[in-house]
């Protein structure tokens, strides 16, 4: 991965021959159109590894919680963690079926807006369906949808590692209660709460477990990027819910393969800042 | 598009007032500098737009059915949802449908376009070849009804380089740095393209009784989970209708940069308007593709 440096390209040449270029008609090589929201910096680090941006594709998926679940109760709510698995099976789903019918090889850089409503759980999701520039290999079976940044994934594909779906996972759980005289028991001691922390604990792990499960029934040999949120139901705040979602990835055929990052010792002093402040403090 | 009166007297006063003006920040300004790019002007337009509250499906309409329309939708995507129970009474939702709210479309398009042109009316008089760091803004005026568009952007002109194709300056949200990376990527801005998609949701009794929790619906074998589909549809065909707006106008060109947003907003028991827009860069390979060479990965000691 080292490559040959990169030249210096004269920015001010390019785009006197590109205006020059336009005032005569502007007539493109390429023959069909694209849309991405990718940057610009994400479009070409895409490119250096021989990979293109080919269309912007939605899936999105919005399932039923049956009234009443949020009631006061014990343990763990089942209904709202198969509404989210599957809001999210199902949207993921979609944005294969959209990233399949343009041609493309997988989806980078998805977005996942989830929101969870006392009688649904809402997911859109929407990333760029990316293909090989050379079209040598036939497009996947099932493309693969990822929300790693197009940097991650071209970091992803040069260790030799391919990404293949959306893991996922959630758990709902009661804020367990403690009874009356418990409560005034403990109301002036410094005490761990070890039903809440086992309650916390537990549905942090289920989560996380669920998620690692998806990855598995994807084929992955690992999930990468997890990011895991938490916090009571806004409108139910004696629950708790935690979700965990990352990338599930396998080493691609030829193993993996070793990044030797160069090591770079910035020259530059630090910046020495001049505070206003300090002319005051003399006197 | 708009005509030569649309733009106020004081306009071409200040653009000939012999000083530039620029939205740029000192950063993008620099850069375009050493790009050969020299801004003229700020220019800017704007657009007081009402909407209007006729058309097919309007919610003055509602209680009509949607069968007696042909296509529903004023001619956009429609499609329909059958109630499964038969006849139960008279408030009972027998049919839903989602529909794509043209005239919705038609009206925001208006006041951007409006907006959009006369900023390029006013580039246009300053001699611009294009307009970079454009921005762009809608929002409700006190008024019911009436949203103000505003695009606004910095005139540039390329030194030495020959006018644009029918001295129409292209445009741009990109400016500085990030623009010229669109250059050496061999990309050229042709123009700002945004688009907007409506859809309107009337839910039919399914969707109704689970979008308040009701999960046996009048003896339907229906999992306590189970998928929303007609809203699951109408928010994913909002989506594509805004994004095939945008590709209606590219041509061959790629859409470049897109910031896409979605809001849902319910108006009754299951019933809701989703409308999604998207904004982008519309851009045009000048020169054949040549990828970077592939980054190289460093460690900073520091």
């Amino acid at each position: 991965m080292t490559g040959r440096a990169p030249e210096p390209s004269d920015v001010r040449a390019e785009l006197a021959r590109a205006a020059a270029w336009l005032a005569e008609g502007g007539r493109s090589p390429d023959s069909r159109a694209a849309t991405s929201d990718l940057s610009m910096d994400e479009a070409l680090l895409l490119h250096s590894i021989g990979w293109e941006p080919i269309e912007l594709v939605f899936g999105v998926s919005v399932t039923s919680i049956q009234v009443g679940v949020w009631t006061w109760g014990m343990g763990e709510l089942t209904s709202p963690s198969d509404a989210h698995n599957l809001a999210v099976e199902h949207a993921s789903n979609r944005l294969g079926q959209e990233c399949a019918a343009v041609g493309g090889h997988g989806v980078v850089g998805v977005r996942v807006d989830l929101e969870i409503h006392p009688r649904h759980v809402d997911v859109a999701l929407v990333g760029t369906a990316v293909r090989p520039v050379a079209k040598t290999s036939h497009p996947p079976g099932r493309p693969f949808v990822s929300d790693l940044s197009a940097r991650d994934f071209v970091l992803l594909s040069n260790s030799g590692w391919e990404p293949l779906g959306l893991a996922f996972g959630a758990s709902f759980v009661y804020a367990p209660r403690r009874n009356a005289s418990t409560a005034i028991r403990q109301s002036s001691q410094n005490v761990e709460l070890t039903n809440l922390t086992q309650a916390l604990y537990a549905a942090r792990e289920t989560a996380m477990e669920r998620m690692q499960a998806s990855g598995i029934r994807l084929g992955a040999q690992g999930v990468v990027g997890v990011q895991v949120e938490e916090g009571p139901m806004r409108f139910a705040r004696h629950v708790i819910g935690f979700t965990a979602r990352g990338t599930a990835v396998r080493l691609g055929a030829d193993g993996h393969r070793h990044i030797r990052p160069e090591l770079v010792l910035p020259l530059d002093d630090a910046v020495v800042q001049f505070e206003a402040e300090s002319l005051r403090a003399q006197g | 598009m708009t005509g030569p009166t649309d733009v106020p007297e004081a306009a071409p006063r200040r653009l000939e007032s012999g000083s530039f003006s620029s939205g740029l920040t000192v950063p993008d300004f620099a850069a375009c500098l050493q790009m050969g790019l020299r801004p003229v002007g700020l220019v800017q337009g704007f657009c007081a737009m009402q909407w209007g509250w006729y058309g097919a499906g309007s919610p003055y309409l509602r209680g009509t059915s949607p069968f007696g329309f042909s296509g529903g939708g004023g001619g956009g995507y429609m499609q329909n949802w059958y109630c499964p129970h038969g006849f139960v009474g008279g408030e009972h939702r027998t049919w839903g449908q989602n529909y794509e709210q043209t005239w919705v479309e038609e009206a925001w398009l208006s006041g951007f376009n409006a907006a959009f042109g006369r900023m390029i009316e006013e580039a246009e008089e300053v001699g611009a070849h294009g307009v970079i760091g454009v921005t762009d803004t809608s929002h409700n005026l006190a008024d019911m009804r009436v949203a103000e568009f505003h695009v606004l952007g910095t005139a540039v002109v390329v030194e030495g380089a020959p006018p644009p194709p029918k001295g129409l300056p292209w445009s741009t949200y990109l400016a500085g740095q990030r623009l010229a990376k669109l250059l050496e990527a061999g990309f050229m801005p042709i123009s700002v393209v945004a688009t907007i998609a409506s859809v309107r949701v009337w839910a039919y009794c399914i969707t109704e009784y689970l979008m308040e929790g009701g999960a046996y619906a009048w003896g339907q074998s229906l999992s306590s989970t189970t998928e929303i589909e007609q809203v699951s549809e109408a928010r994913l065909a909002a989506r594509a209708l805004a994004r095939d707006h945008a590709r209606r106008q590219l041509g061959t060109d790629t859409l470049q940069g897109i910031t896409f947003s979605a809001t849902e907003r319910e108006v009754g028991a299951g019933d809701q308007v989703v409308e999604c827009t998207l904004r982008g860069t519309r851009v045009r390979r000048f020169k054949d593709f040549d990828p970077i060479p592939p980054p190289r990965p460093t460690v900073r000691l520091s």
